[in-house]
């Protein structure tokens, strides 16, 4: 259940940013769908945010008509990375999101640089560098509604356990 | 109180030990899993950059792909327009007094241009009948394929567009795009059943042949400036030939009797020349243009397809 939910929110979340983000250059820094991911996979681990990431980066690839497997690679690498994280030490973290799509907006950035540099395409670093600032913001500012939307489609796995706890204290 | 104590003790030692284990597993074989997990996907993504970089083997696949996810992409846009309009409305309502006293001047200048114009198209055209005059391809020599935008660059590095129309409305690879309004937006880079990417002139590998249309003789190459702007550079102009701050740069087209036809047809409407100037160590001018066209947000656009095809 949890694949099928994870698979519409970021289709849609990809549609969204295609479609409409695009459509305003301010926008164009950001990216919903690696802040659906992250948040999905802070809740979900790393196996289950590296598989989220492969099909998004996948679907975005597709629907670009870019190059297979850029997108991919890095939402994949992302998606684990930042899965490990929430199944070690950002667990109940209030700052993990926002942490956790602060650094990867500035990894992936320089990612994205990397991959095309080893492609041999055309790979601006100062475009790049300069485009950060305002990436990392519109990231943030999405981080806030966008994780509360993915915790509520998907709860935190050991929240029964909380509960049980409180009913037994009182 | 010694109950409640034993009672705490225990939930607080059930939650730990259950906190390490449940949601995310963290045993040595769901270690070995999540690697495995994790190398699949990672070398599943580099074989696909390799068959996708080096061979067209997974065009068909992808242009399928791109083809069920169009009317997607196409509701979304519909969905998304009322609301660009809204603010594209409150964006010119801002601005419209301004707008409005700027476009009345000119306005009255190129009425004044357009007769001047209509006079030189009639003579040119007689004259072209009495010489038998066989010139460069021109615009009337394609047929326009209109589409829109369906996605616009996903990244500052991306410098592509993906349209709404591919080989089953005639488009090919290397057809020539651009705006409504005449403006050069770039090239078909790769042509699926119904869907197109484009890529924009922008692109540090896109160049095109231009010419200053007051100074016909002065021709050189537009490419993409440096920094991070949209800002062109028009290369490769001798220092001989004038060039005017404010003229306008279109398409050479095919230069002389060269057996290699350009791909752009003649006369395409490319930007305004914003600086000139010479120095010493260049044996160039650096001539800089400002594009015709807003690369940043393209709605609609026209694809130029021969008619020869």
């Amino acid at each position: 259940m949890d694949g099928v939910k994870a698979a519409v929110i970021l289709f849609v979340a990809a549609l969204l940013q295609l479609s409409v983000l695009t459509q305003y250059p301010p926008f164009r820094n950001g990216s919903v769908v690696l802040v659906v991911l992250l948040s999905i996979a802070l809740l979900r681990g790393s196996v289950f945010g590296a598989i989220a990431g492969f099909g998004a980066g996948l679907l975005l690839d597709v629907a670009t008509l870019g190059t297979l497997g850029v997108t991919s690679l890095l939402l994949t690498v992302a998606g684990f990375w930042i899965g490990r994280y929430g199944e070690t030490t950002a667990r109940d973290r209030f700052h993990a999101p926002y942490l956790s799509v602060a650094v990867v907006t500035v990894l992936y950035a320089f990612g994205e640089l990397v991959l095309q540099f080893v492609l041999g395409e055309p790979a601006p670093a100062g475009v790049v560098a300069h485009g950060i600032p305002l990436g990392l913001l519109l990231n943030l500012i999405l981080t806030l509604p966008v994780y509360a939307l993915v915790r509520r489609l998907f709860p935190p796995a050991d929240l029964g356990d909380r509960v049980r706890e409180v009913r037994l204290l009182g | 109180m010694a109950r409640n104590r034993t009672a705490r003790v225990a939930v607080l030692g059930s939650s730990v030990q259950k906190a390490a284990t449940s949601g995310y597993p963290s045993n040595r074989s769901s270690a070995v899993r999540r690697r495995i997990v994790v190398a699949v996907l990672v070398v599943a993504s580099l074989v696909l950059i390799t068959v996708s970089f080096r061979s067209s083997a997974l065009d068909g696949v992808q242009g399928t792909g791109a083809s069920v996810l169009r009317p997607f992409e196409v509701a979304a846009n519909r969905v998304a327009r009322p609301f660009r309009d809204g603010a594209g409305w409150a964006h010119g309502l801002i601005n419209a007094k301004s707008d409005n006293k700027k476009l009345r001047r000119e306005n009255a200048a190129l009425q004044q241009q357009l007769l001047q114009d209509e006079g030189a198209i009639q003579e040119n055209v007689q004259l072209r009948q009495q010489l038998a005059f066989k010139g460069p391809p021109s615009l009337a020599k394609f047929d326009r394929v209109n589409t829109f935008v369906l996605a616009n660059p996903q990244s500052a590095i991306d410098q592509t567009v993906t349209i709404a129309a591919g080989k089953s409305d005639g488009v090919s690879d290397g057809d020539v795009v651009v705006t409504p309004s005449g403006g050069l937006v770039g090239v078909v880079d790769k042509a699926s059943h119904n869907v197109s990417l484009v890529t924009l002139l922008t692109d540090e590998q896109s160049s095109v042949t231009a010419t200053d249309l007051t100074s016909p003789t002065a021709v050189g190459e537009v490419h993409r400036g440096g920094g991070g702007s949209d800002v062109l550079i028009l290369d490769r102009v001798a220092k001989s030939k004038y060039v005017g701050v404010g003229d306008t740069i279109i398409t050479a087209g095919t230069l002389g009797k060269s057996a290699l036809q350009s791909m752009f047809p003649r006369g395409i409407l490319v930007g305004t020349v914003s600086s000139e100037s010479d120095t010493d160590v260049n044996p160039y001018k650096t001539i800089q243009v400002q594009p015709a066209v807003d690369f940043t947000s393209l709605q609609s656009v026209i694809v130029l397809v021969p008619k020869a095809k």
